[in-house]
């Protein structure tokens, strides 16, 4: 079996690289990208979609399918993440620590011994024990806004600078990795849970795919926003630039829940307990 | 006369920068390397962003002033994580139980 796989991707793979001596030079004159593909970006994009950035064009608009895929990559990295990593049987860990917060002294409780509720004087904390850390506390707490804003600004922003739906849903995906390091992992979740990231994943890839599956509905091809004109009450062009805005949303949303989601399962192998 | 100054303020950076590469790579131990990386990047950008905002904003016209605005906040945000991600790392390297070096330390095992 396992000679029979190899056999069939040495010769996929073979025949893939035979072929590739077909595929005009790069950046060759004649070549069909370079005679009609780039020219007609180049000049057209600024009337067709009103987007000064011509790769948010192309991406988001003329190779939207293409985007819509890779948004849904990330999506089943998320799922695939979850399947292989979580574990849903609830292991009970054998010492648990807390923190007594007005004295700061640390409780180390066996396995069978009574736990203290999670109040505002007992704390729990992680296993190798974590000492105080104001600074990084005090400076995420302060930071974590303005990187939130900045991935909103990148998002927003895609049309006129570099930007949109990738970078900034990294970013904002990074600014609760940033609370969950700072902090611990429990906070995290218990600000932004599992199920909350899941949803929001499948959300953004719904948002996009139904952005195109409304065009379908109002008449036009698959992702052409040219048709939400009347939906949104602008004329074709500014349709078009609206539209890719909604997908940039969509895509934003859904890489940000699979960071979260990703980094949760990896950081606590699949536990989401303890971790980092 | 502004581009003049610009470029001094670059060089100066650049000079900082220099130093801390160079300090990163001399210093002997884990905790001492840590001390140009925060300190002499910080002061770098200090100097090479206030350069660049200073020629950014060479025709006091209102976007390029935006502009330059916005690369202060830059070195205001470097300010801030900068020092704070020097700490958690050597936090970290205490917490990990490396030791600090010391000059007779490295005469007993040399």
């Amino acid at each position: 079996m396992r000679i029979l796989g190899l056999v069939i991707v040495i010769l996929c793979g073979s025949i893939l690289i035979y072929h590739t001596s077909d595929f005009p030079d790069w950046g060759h004159p004649a070549s069909p990208a370079s005679t009609h593909v780039s020219p007609y970006y180049i000049e057209k994009a600024l009337d067709d979609t009103a987007v000064p950035n011509i790769v948010t064009a192309v991406l988001a608009d003329y190779r939207g399918y293409d985007t819509m895929f890779e948004t849904t990559v990330i999506f089943c990295a998320g799922i695939a993440c979850f399947f292989l990593l979580r574990i849903t049987r609830r292991m009970e860990p054998s010492v648990t620590l807390y923190r007594h917060l007005p004295t700061g002294i640390t409780l180390r409780i066996e396995k069978g011994g009574k736990e203290p509720d999670d109040s505002n004087i007992f704390k729990r904390i992680d296993t190798q024990w974590v000492p105080y850390d104001l600074i990084i506390n005090t400076t995420c707490r302060m930071v974590i806004p303005f990187i939130q804003l900045f991935a909103l600004y990148v998002i927003s922003h895609g049309h006129h600078s570099p930007g949109g739906g990738f970078q900034g849903g990294v970013i904002l995906g990074a600014s609760v990795i940033l609370f969950a390091i700072s902090t611990d992992l429990r906070t995290a979740i218990s600000r932004m849970s599992e199920r909350l990231g899941a949803f929001l994943s499948a959300t953004g890839v719904f948002i996009y795919a139904g952005a195109g599956a409304l065009c379908l509905v109002l008449g036009a091809n698959f992702l052409d926003y040219s048709a939400l004109a009347p939906v949104l009450n602008v004329n074709s062009v500014m349709a078009r630039s609206h539209g890719i805005l909604i997908v940039e949303i969509g895509v934003g949303l859904a890489v940000m829940a699979v960071m979260i989601w990703i980094y949760y399962n990896l950081s606590s192998a699949g536990r989401h307990d303890e971790g980092l | 006369m502004m581009d003049v100054i610009a470029v001094i303020l670059l060089f100066c950076g650049l000079f900082f920068f220099t130093g801390g590469a160079v300090g990163i790579i001399r210093f002997p131990d884990f905790y001492s390397r840590l001390h140009p990386a925060g300190k002499l990047d910080t002061a770098g950008l200090l100097m090479a962003m206030a350069g660049m905002a200073l020629h950014t904003i060479h025709d006091l016209s209102m976007s390029s002033l935006f502009t330059g605005f916005k690369i202060l906040l830059i070195v205001v945000f470097v300010f801030i994580t900068s020092p704070t991600a020097t700490h958690a790392i050597i936090d970290a390297g205490v917490r990990a139980g490396l030791r600090p070096w010391t000059k007779k330390e490295k005469e007993e095992h040399p």
